[in-house]
């Protein structure tokens, strides 16, 4: 089995109910540095850009967010390196080289990758021509961010969890393993 | 997001149909009955062929474009929702060429222009999703194995969607398995 597989978020749709907390949540932990964004709707001056997005079908809903592919087909997409691997195997934007063009949206089966705009400091951020900076936004798993994933500490119904199946596959392993044992006799 | 035009490799069997309909779109003129020596043959993408692959290669038309940040004189511009050269104030410095990750920008001598020594002007040229013909590109007209499709934003999010959609459908298949 493969060492150190990156982790994922992913959601228990039947738990999920729609409020998009996490998609705000994500939006303000990701924001709270560089565009001021606190408790409140007045301290938002820019425009909000998630990095997961709710889907609704026509029975539940849930969010959808990266999955940190192992051979990331967004990563091998990217003709300007601004997706990269970081040191635990996520799948990291760098947007400052993100130009836009849109691959790595077509490139993820999961449609977990949208162009959003790019802010600083409290405003959007503008190209040389006036139009704003867009770049991908998807899951970075909050790297860097006390308390990991936002979205899943703030769900409600606890319907989001990070997933490590590093840890959850031994466990499976080693269970199958024990009811083999338990069995031998009969 | 701005739309643009993608070649499937799976279709395209690399005739160049499209790069000649880009150059009569762009060309003004009815190229076959000309003296071939009248007009430059400058087409705005190019069918790329290896051993593996042919597929005409063209502009993404970038959300942030490189090829628009590393142009010293801002003649490329955003019309009508595309990148676009301007031509006219291009001084052929190459550094858009040289910025674009893609390989899809051009520098082409333009016919009936001079310099001052009196040689011909050297621009930029790459796809402009021929922006103001009213027909759309001329690439994914004259295409005959309709290899090359303009992919709209309501394309593109109806796609994406469609992923987003299949990808809660899995979830909900992993979290029922989980819960049996």
């Amino acid at each position: 089995m493969t060492e150190n597989m990156s982790c994922y978020v992913l959601c228990d749709p039947n738990k999920c109910t729609g409020c998009k907390a996490c998609e705000l949540a994500c939006f303000a932990e990701h924001n709270k540095e560089n565009n001021d964004v606190a408790y409140t709707v007045g301290t938002v001056t820019i425009p909000v850009t998630p990095k997961l997005y709710l889907t609704k079908t026509e029975k539940y809903c849930m969010p959808v967010q990266c999955k940190h592919c192992e051979d990331a087909p967004c990563l091998n997409a990217c003709k300007k390196h601004a997706i990269y691997r970081d040191e635990n195997k996520q799948v990291i934007v760098d947007q400052s080289k993100c130009i836009g063009c849109k691959d790595c949206v077509m490139a993820c089966p999961f449609g977990a990758i949208s162009i959003l705009p790019v802010s600083d400091n409290g405003a959007v951020l503008l190209q040389k021509d006036k139009e704003c900076v867009k770049a991908a936004s998807k899951c970075d798993l909050c790297t860097g961010i006390e308390g990991g994933p936002a979205c899943v500490r703030v769900c409600p119904n606890e319907a989001l969890r990070l997933v490590d199946l590093n840890e959850e596959q031994l466990a499976k392993s080693i269970a199958t393993a024990n009811s083999l044992y338990d069995s031998r006799l009969s | 997001m701005r739309q643009f035009v993608k070649g499937n490799p799976d279709l395209c069997i690399g005739c160049r149909t499209c790069m000649i309909g880009c150059v009569v779109e762009h060309e003004g003129r009815r190229i076959f009955e000309i003296d071939p020596d009248g007009y430059d043959f400058n087409p705005k993408l190019h069918v790329v062929k290896t051993a593996k692959v042919s597929v005409p290669v063209q502009c993404k038309h970038c959300e942030n474009p490189a090829c628009m940040a590393a142009c010293p004189v801002g003649c490329i511009k955003v019309i009508n929702d595309a990148v676009v050269i301007d031509q006219k104030e291009c001084i052929g410095c190459k550094s858009c060429m040289q910025a674009c990750p893609f390989g899809v920008i051009d520098v082409i001598s333009q016919v009936g222009t001079s310099q001052s020594d009196g040689s011909k002007r050297v621009v930029a040229n790459k796809c402009d999703l021929c922006v103001g013909t009213g027909n759309g590109p001329a690439c994914v007209r004259v295409c005959p194995t309709e290899a090359l499709k303009l992919v709209s934003e309501e394309a593109m999010q109806e796609s994406v969607q469609k992923k987003r959609v299949a990808t809660a459908e899995a979830a909900k298949a992993i979290a029922d398995a989980m819960a049996d």
